[in-house]
């Protein structure tokens, strides 16, 4: 066997193998893409959006109470969780620079995002439902914001980091004092960027769990009243799955189906304006 | 020593020992530096890079404060006061003092709101008068006619050239008495290259400018007067045509010359 015909098989076999493992990589998501769509779209049904949960084998029953409770819950922890992310980042990109303390800041938020959820979800237990005395939809809330606030922080950073210093300074130019600059050129300039972090950001936090079971816990039955414990598609979905009943199998079935495609679609929609930014 | 002409006509700004230091530099960008500049004329500066040229411009609207630790000394004289005290108002003196920069800078916005953006922070809400001005500012920077039926789209989609005419328009928008340039065609093309250097002479009437140019021709084409620095100094300063046809420094000579730099 010639130099040239070793080479080209060697060559061969890297690429089978390297080719055969991102097939692999991406058919683990397509798999479960699969699953969740058959199980899921067979599950779907008009009851689900308008009917609330029930005990086992009855007809009637929905996650309504678990959509409504998911969309409350995480609203308002992006209510709170988006301006204070935008303005921590814009104190760090603007005022802080690279100085000690804006360092700091970074690097702790970057370990508060690799912070596993459960703990944050034990932190705001201790807390605020053990001084309450029972679970509520503001403590899932406060959880959700903490979990948000460092990813919607550091995209925020990165983003102004990403404006120019002369267009700073063209706006200084004309006479502009500083939040001017900030509010009227920067932030516009950095529009799509922090967007896309916000989306990422509510994405992340919409598909929590762990934070959710220490906090707002679970109500089987429709509760709009933030104080008291409330149902989320996630926490639903666990204890659905989990349960030997195979029509509150199918229901949380179902919960996984809504779920992904909402955090898929916010996804999707985060890179699409990415892929805008890059295209201006 | 250096050979520095007295200006005859009415003085613009008036620079007396001045000396700047970048933060966390071992030595003075600028030294000693003493330059009037004529009112209502082009004053050329030239040099070599890192001559402190580009410093000395950005002296003259304090745009060095807006990074910590710059050390300057000494005066620059505008309207009978010292504009490098603690207590000037640097928003009133950008608004006297403009600036336009290497690359354009037009803001992520519509054209209309470009040129309207410094007459907006000045507080004017007038619908009319906004547009009058914009559209003189336009007109005054040569070019309206080109982008008179699409005020509304976004500033970024213009060409190079356009985009630092727009910078001029938005500029000389809020009426300024001095305008800084700094290398203001070095990213564009020869044609809009020559449309700036009509312009900045046309404004000449109007206001005084202060262009910093790598381009000696340049320099000789527009400017009336002609400052060459080298290592901090301001080495010569003259009449544009004597300074280049018969340059009193030896440093000038050599350096328009091609000697170096």
């Amino acid at each position: 066997m010639t130099h040239t015909q070793k080479r080209i098989i060697t060559n061969r076999i890297v690429m089978l193998l390297s080719t055969l493992s991102a097939i692999a990589g991406i058919g683990f998501l397509f798999w479960i893409l699969s699953i969740l769509v058959m199980n899921g779209v067979d599950a779907l049904s008009w009851d689900i959006f308008t009917q609330e949960g029930a005990p086992p084998g009855y007809e009637e029953s929905g996650l309504k109470h678990a959509l409504i409770g998911q969309l409350m819950i995480v609203g308002v922890a992006t209510i709170f969780g988006v301006p204070i992310g935008i303005l921590a980042g814009t104190y760090l990109s603007e005022y802080a620079g690279k100085s000690k303390l804006g360092e700091t800041i970074r690097d702790i938020s970057d370990i508060m995002m690799s912070a596993p959820s459960i703990v944050i979800g034990a932190f705001v237990y201790a807390i605020v439902v053990a001084p309450m005395g029972h679970f509520s939809g503001w403590a899932g809330s406060i959880a959700l914001t903490i979990i948000m606030i460092p990813i919607i922080l550091r995209t925020t950073d990165d983003m102004l980091h990403l404006v120019s210093s002369t267009l700073r300074e063209a706006a200084y130019a004309l006479g502009a004092p500083k939040y001017k600059v900030i509010t009227q050129v920067v932030y516009r300039g950095a529009k799509t960027g922090i967007l896309t972090g916000v989306l990422l950001g509510v994405a992340r936090v919409a598909g929590e769990t762990a934070p959710l079971l220490f906090t707002s816990f679970n109500d089987n039955f429709l509760n709009t009243d933030m104080r008291e414990p409330m149902a989320s598609l996630t926490v639903t979905m666990y204890n659905y799955a989990t349960s030997p009943y195979e029509d509150w199998q199918k229901l949380g079935w179902a919960a996984a189906f809504i779920l992904s495609m909402f955090i898929l679609s916010l996804n999707i929609l985060g890179r699409l304006f990415l892929l805008k930014k890059k295209g201006n | 020593m250096a050979t520095i002409i007295d200006v005859n006509e009415e003085k613009a700004l008036e620079v007396k020992d001045f000396e700047f230091q970048y933060s966390g530099a071992d030595e003075t960008s600028i030294k000693k530096l003493t330059m009037p500049i004529a009112k209502n004329s082009i004053t050329a500066l030239i040099g070599p890079s890192g001559c402190g040229k580009t410093t000395l411009l950005r002296s003259f609207n304090r745009m060095h404060d807006l990074y910590p630790g710059n050390k300057y000394s000494g005066e620059i004289i505008f309207k009978d006061r010292n504009i490098l005290t603690k207590n000037e108002d640097l928003i009133n003196l950008r608004i006297q003092i403009g600036m336009i920069f290497q690359k354009p800078t037009a803001f992520p916005m519509s054209i209309f709101d470009n040129v309207a953006y410094g007459m907006r922070l000045q507080g004017i809400k007038n619908r009319t008068e906004l547009q009058d001005r914009v559209e003189k500012a336009l007109k005054d920077a040569a070019i309206f006619k080109e982008v008179k039926d699409r005020l509304k789209q976004d500033a970024n989609g213009l060409s190079g050239g356009q985009q630092q005419r727009l910078c001029i328009a938005r500029a000389i928008a809020v009426e300024p008495e001095v305008l800084l340039f700094d290398e203001p065609t070095s990213a564009l093309d020869p044609i809009s290259t020559s449309g700036i250097e009509e312009l900045v002479v046309e404004l000449r009437e109007k206001v005084s400018i202060i262009i910093v140019t790598h381009n000696m021709q340049q320099a000789a084409r527009v400017s009336d007067y002609t400052g060459f620095m080298y290592l901090g100094e301001l080495i010569e300063l003259g009449r544009t045509e004597e300074l280049f046809v018969t340059p009193k420094e030896k440093l000038t000579e050599e350096y328009i010359t091609g000697k170096f730099g």
